[in-house]
């Protein structure tokens, strides 16, 4: 997270076993990594679980969007309980909601459909963050 | 019936968003609970031990657990250990790859080839751990699982099956027991006895050996409480 100080922090949730989780986690490296890598940054959602200084002060000072695979909002809830104030909160659920269509495969390979559902959240993201950037 | 969850190992990997460590201990972890061993391991989402709630963080009371990490900061372990209880077994991934001459991926998003060598390493690592810990042993598989039997079985966190956790007052403190009213219910069922009870108490709960004789009239007095609930009601 070098240069962070202008930039949106996009923060998902660490789903291991669950597919929504690595949908978001997938949405967070396209816009972090290909749509506004100037813009953003990320950091590991384990280290503000464990009340790391570094990780608490970027989420608390940055204008952060957090992602979430589930109703447990693991990072929403993490971000909060740091004192960080969400920006926006993205649930995974909701882009499947719009998208029925849309079925993902599994947690380790998001197959077509669900490389497809990262990609409408990171449009999404990506416009949060142009917003957040102005 | 009740049924108690079978005692399997819980795989809490740190899954680092930033650094490819992370990912590889992510993948890594999937391939020993989709593959390697997946009747055997049982994964958590490790931030729930943060977001959830008693049932969750008592997961590593249950389940002795294997913390995989991807830097020396340790999330993995230290979090377990924070909200739950200390990890049987962690591997710091960095320190395994160096040790065994590997080389981490060079993304923190894409498996390259030395990724993927250092995933499958790493993968047989925990899987051997897990033997270790449940007190299993195997002869070397000389074949991998074929692709239709690795594709039978996704990894699913366990999250909202939680772990029942029971506090009861021991020795002029409140301590935390887990998996109390589903031991309670089988032994109902079974008409175990009492001393059988207790011992089926102590595999799924650390009971410090100086405070055991507080421990099992406390529960002695819960289950005669429970029996007395479940006659009545
Ligand atoms: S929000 Fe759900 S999927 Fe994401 S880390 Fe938490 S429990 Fe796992
Ligand atoms: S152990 Fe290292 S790689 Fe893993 S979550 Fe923590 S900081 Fe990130």
């Amino acid at each position: 997270m070098t240069d962070s100080k202008k930039r949106v922090v996009i923060m998902p949730c660490s789903g291991i076993g669950k597919a929504y989780g690595s949908v978001g986690r997938e949405a967070m490296y396209q816009v972090v990594e290909e749509m506004r890598p100037d813009a953003t940054t990320t950091t590991c959602l384990s280290l503000l679980t464990l009340g790391d200084a570094d990780a608490q002060a970027l989420v608390r000072e940055q204008p952060t969007i957090t992602i979430d695979g589930c109703p447990s909002a693991c990072a929403k809830v993490s971000v909060e309980a740091v004192g960080g104030k969400p920006a926006t909160e993205f649930r995974v659920f909701d882009v499947y909601r719009a998208h029925r269509e849309l079925k993902v495969r599994s947690v380790s390979e998001l197959g077509e459909a669900g490389r497809e559902m990262a990609r409408l959240l990171a449009e999404e993201i990506a416009a949060k963050v142009d917003e957040l950037s102005k | 019936m009740p049924v108690l969850p079978k005692k399997k190992v819980g795989l809490i990997s740190c899954s680092g968003e930033e650094l490819p460590e992370g990912m590889l201990s992510r993948v890594a972890t999937l391939q020993a609970l989709e593959r390697l061993r997946p009747n055997e391991t049982v994964t958590l989402c490790l931030p729930l031990f943060l977001a959830g709630n008693d049932k969750e963080r008592a997961f590593a009371k249950f389940y002795p657990t294997i913390a995989i990490d991807g830097c020396d900061k340790r999330c993995a372990a230290r979090a377990t250990e924070k909200y739950s209880a200390p990890p049987t077994a962690s591997i710091v991934i960095p320190e395994f790859l160096a040790a065994r001459g590997l080389d981490a991926p060079k993304t923190r998003r894409q498996m390259d080839a030395a990724g993927e060598r250092a995933a499958d390493a790493l993968a047989q690592e925990i899987a051997q751990r897990v033997d270790e810990i449940l007190g299993v042993k195997r002869e070397p598989v000389a074949e991998p699982q074929t692709a239709a039997e690795s594709e039978a079985v996704t990894a699913t966190c366990s999250c909202g099956s939680g772990i029942p956790v029971t506090r009861l007052v021991i020795a002029g403190k409140e301590r935390e027991i887990v998996a109390l009213p589903l031991i309670f219910e089988q032994f109902r069922n079974d008409g175990k006895t009492p001393a059988e009870l207790f011992d089926a108490v102590k595999i799924y709960n650390a009971i410090p050996a100086e405070l055991e004789a507080a421990y099992r009239e406390a529960i002695l007095c819960a289950y005669a409480a429970h029996t007395l609930e479940k006659r009545e009601g």
